[in-house]
């Protein structure tokens, strides 16, 4: 399957990596991504529209961020995202990028929850101080210099 | 839309799981008790907007960006 993409061109993707968004991403209609993964963009990944060449998304490991984001989720989400008891999940921060580093934020009150086995995801929003929607990326809470840059490839699905 | 009318101290229903009532009323404020399960997701407008808001914000973004935040991001690697 080839899927056109605005910023990266054309790709050849396999049909079954698509991730499936039955709800969208909230403001948008499209619901068919796929998660791409380049090596050489450190922790960041980019979540592409199937279908919208222009809509894509930075996205990041919540672990590679902040390993312990203490997202719980609903019984009606597990149920939604097909998640059983021991079921992997994968909670995808959406970032805003700035031409200036130091102004890139990730938002930790709308992450992306990804079943990585089903492929189905959901952005949820999630309440509490603790989850700013624009958490700066360079200066993550504990205070180290910069996020953890481990388990780059594992986002692929 | 639905729209009912309440005074102070009544409720509406929503199925058989969730209960507003309008606690109190002052000028244009309205505070309102809801009983749902606990589990169940419950908040303002305004926050649900905002992640949109954001979502577009994010959706706006180029290659040059990324390029450069990960450029800073190896450079602090070698420290």
């Amino acid at each position: 399957m080839q899927v056109n993409t605005a910023r990266f061109g054309l790709l050849d993707i396999e049909e079954d990596k698509v991730i499936s968004m039955p709800q969208g991403l909230l403001g948008f209609p499209e619901k068919r991504f796929i998660l791409l993964t380049p090596p050489n963009l450190g922790p960041f990944c980019w979540l592409q529209a199937v279908e919208n060449p222009n809509l894509a998304f930075v996205v990041t490991d919540a672990k590679n961020y902040s390993p312990d984001c203490g997202y719980r989720l609903t019984e009606e989400e597990c149920l939604a995202l097909e998640l059983g008891e021991d079921s992997a999940v994968i909670f995808l921060l959406i970032v805003t990028m700035a031409a200036d580093p130091k102004d890139i934020t990730v938002n930790l009150r709308g992450p992306i929850v990804l079943n990585p086995e089903r492929l189905i995801a959901r952005q949820v929003v999630i309440e509490g101080d603790k989850y700013p929607i624009r958490q700066p990326f360079f200066a993550p809470p504990g205070g180290t210099a910069t996020p953890k840059k481990r388990a780059k490839e594992k986002a692929a699905a | 839309m639905l729209v009912l009318t309440r005074k102070n101290g009544e409720a509406i229903t929503v199925g058989d799981q969730i209960r507003i009532r309008v606690l109190d009323v002052k000028g244009t404020q309205v505070r309102l008790g809801i009983e749902a399960p606990d589990d169940m997701r419950i908040y303002r407008e305004e926050i649900y907007l905002q992640v949109q808001e954001e979502n577009r914000q994010a959706a706006e973004w180029n290659l040059a960006d990324l390029e450069k935040a990960v450029h800073q991001l190896s450079g602090h690697g070698k420290e």
